[in-house]
């Protein structure tokens, strides 16, 4: 499914980066239209952006705002002002136990989801892309057949495994089922095709081991898919909902999604439904100032968001 | 330590196989065989997890939409039977009918918001980076938290009532309503994925010639009619792979709900989905839950050849 070729959402993102970006020199002004807006059309446009600038961006500033005001105080448009701040609510939330819990749990979910993806992912892609191996055609065909399977129909069987596993409630059984990712290992072969196949036969001669070939030479000519496959990844476990709902039975076992689901449904105060909401935001708002390209690249070359 | 993208130097990389050094016919089968085994250990781990959590289920699911199973109780052969039972359930057509119109009421505003958004930031201007940052944030938000934010937003209290009392209407909550639920879970929708499409048209958008439209703008053709005439018709290909991904995800739609309705009021946001998510996970019907999920990939697919030739077909 992936039609988009990363490279080209990446140099969309240079822009993003750089905001005023020298005009490039085939570019030929015309009169006016095409390029260049009058100053009436120059106008309109800031006005037509930051409306929807404002409109994307209020439900983030509601949330932080009404975190951090007293629960009593949570009346329209009053409330949205940012005065009378109190950290009131994530003392409350913090306080109430779980959060911290389900912080960690989702941590470990996606951070060990992440180094799993890429290790396997690039092994594999390594294989289907530079050995020759029996059954390599198939094996690789089952793998891209299997993007177009809707996730709700493998969900209900690969819980049932899980299950009599006895893998609920266990970090184990939360994790493993997400590595098996398709479109990782299609990603990183696509990636490593396009390296010269010298690079690793003048190891080879020199009589590196395979492994070592692979860890020493492959891996950092991938650093650049890496990052941004792992953003994807690390992004898709932080905010997976139904995967962790269905397998953390106890709240000890929950991640920040599930918790703050749950949260939203008790007759929990909003001012600390949204402290949490904020917790679980701020490490992903943070990485997306750092690292945009690698998030829009990431989201962008994988497709679907779930 | 530093990741530069090997620059080949054609000279060796594209020397035909023929040119390498002679290798002995039995050394060269020995080293073949090793290449194998190396090739089938690095495939292997990935492959094993593959074949456990996604082939294996994929299969097992279908089949299982033909057994009633229960954990604990065990599997019968039922044969179609519980796409009998889906026939004659009420509660799966509404469950279709709602998946069909969220999807409806989401697919052509997000590809049009999009569009517009693309083509107001494409060109690069003081702040143009600005904007196209902010309009992906929501794209990396988390929907369920998303989800808790708008339902302030929607509640009798909220700033959305608030606007519709200014304009007149009822301040009554659109997510108490069963006529309203779905306009406002579609507005939630588009604003978490309209940044996605945005960018993916940003991308193709720099890609095309600028002489057509600059011609066009010579000649007098306003903009509506340089979009229409010559934007529109170089955008065809993604706006389909859009329309595709894009349908796929607002059927799939399931964490919007299970936070802001619950499936309420009264199933008029109840969607396949979460029906699939009830039947399996709070009745334990994991045999119907099946057949309902494969009712929804059916779905899917019938959708997308239907785009397929809708937008694909020429005038």
């Amino acid at each position: 499914m992936t039609a988009v070729d990363p490279t080209t959402t990446g140099r969309v993102l240079e822009g993003a980066a750089m905001p005023v970006r020298p005009a490039p020199a085939r570019r030929r002004r015309g009169r006016s239209g095409a390029n260049d807006l009058t100053v009436r059309g120059k106008v309109v446009r800031y006005l037509v952006l930051s409306l929807a600038a404002v409109v994307t961006i209020f439900p983030f500033y509601a949330m932080v705002v009404l975190s951090l005001k007293p629960a009593a105080a949570i009346d329209f448009p009053a409330s949205l002002l940012p005065t009378n701040l109190t950290t009131e609510a994530y003392d409350r939330v913090l306080g109430a136990g779980n959060i911290g819990t389900w912080l960690v749990n989702t941590l470990v979910y996606s951070l060990v989801s992440v180094v799993a993806v890429l290790l396997l992912a690039s092994m594999a892609g390594y294989a289907f892309a530079k050995k020759r191996f029996p059954g390599r055609e198939a094996m690789f065909w089952s793998f891209l057949a299997m993007v177009m399977v809707p996730y709700h129909v493998t969900l209900i069987p690969t819980f049932i495994l899980i299950a009599q596993a006895g893998g609920l409630d266990t970090y184990w059984g939360l994790i493993l089922p997400t590595l098996a990712n398709a479109q990782a290992v299609f990603l990183m072969r696509q990636f490593i095709l396009d390296l010269p196949d010298e690079l690793f036969e003048a190891a080879k001669l020199d009589g590196a081991s395979e492994w070592r070939i692979f860890v020493r030479i492959v891996l950092p000519l991938c650093k650049p898919i890496l990052a941004t496959l792992g953003t994807f990844v690390f992004l898709w476990h932080w905010n997976d909902f139904l995967w962790p709902l269905i397998i953390g039975q106890g709240t000890d076992h929950w991640t920040l999604t599930v918790g703050i689901a749950s949260l939203q449904q008790q007759d929990v105060p909003l001012n600390m439904v949204l402290a949490g909401a904020t917790i679980s935001f701020v490490p992903i708002f943070a990485s997306y100032l750092v690292a945009q390209r690698y998030f829009v690249e990431g989201v962008t070359s994988s497709g679907i968001k779930g | 330590m530093t990741a530069t993208a090997p620059t080949s130097d054609g000279l060796t990389a594209d020397r035909p196989p023929s040119a390498r050094p002679p290798v002995p016919g039995k050394t060269r089968r020995i080293m073949e065989r090793r290449e194998a085994r190396i090739g089938l250990l690095f495939a292997l781990p990935a492959f094993a997890l593959f074949l456990l959590f996604r082939f294996g289920p994929a299969i097992a699911g279908v089949a299982l939409s033909f057994f009633d199973y229960t954990i604990g109780v065990g599997a019968e052969w039922t044969g179609v039977e519980n796409f009998r039972r889906m026939v004659d359930d009420p509660v799966f057509w509404s469950a279709l009918r709602v998946t069909v119109v969220m999807s409806v009421l989401i697919v052509p505003v997000s590809l049009a918001i999009s569009t517009f958004m693309a083509l107001m930031v494409r060109r690069s201007f003081r702040g143009s980076g600005f904007y196209r940052s902010v309009f992906f944030l929501p794209v990396v938000t988390s929907l369920v938290l998303a989800a808790t934010v708008f339902t302030w937003v929607f509640s009798s209290n909220g700033p959305w009532s608030k606007l519709m009392g200014t304009l007149g209407f009822s301040t009554d909550s659109w997510l108490g309503s069963t006529v309203l639920v779905l306009p406002a879970l579609a507005m939630v929708a588009i604003w978490s994925r309209f940044g996605y499409g945005m960018l993916i048209l940003l991308a193709r958008m720099q890609d095309l010639p600028r002489e057509l439209e600059e011609a066009a703008s010579i000649d007098g053709a306003g903009a509506w009619k340089r979009f229409w005439h010559i934007i529109a018709p170089q955008l065809k290909p993604t706006l389909f792979f859009l329309a595709v991904i894009e349908t796929t995800a607002s059927f799939q739609i399931f964490d919007l709900v299970y936070v802001m309705t619950a499936g309420g009021p009264a199933r008029a946001s109840y969607n396949l989905v979460f029906y699939i998510y009830d039947q399996g996970f709070k009745y334990f019907d994991l045999g119907y839950a099946s057949a309902l999920g494969v009712a929804l990939f059916a779905v899917t697919l019938v959708v997308a050849v239907i785009q397929r030739y809708l937008i694909g077909r020429d005038k």
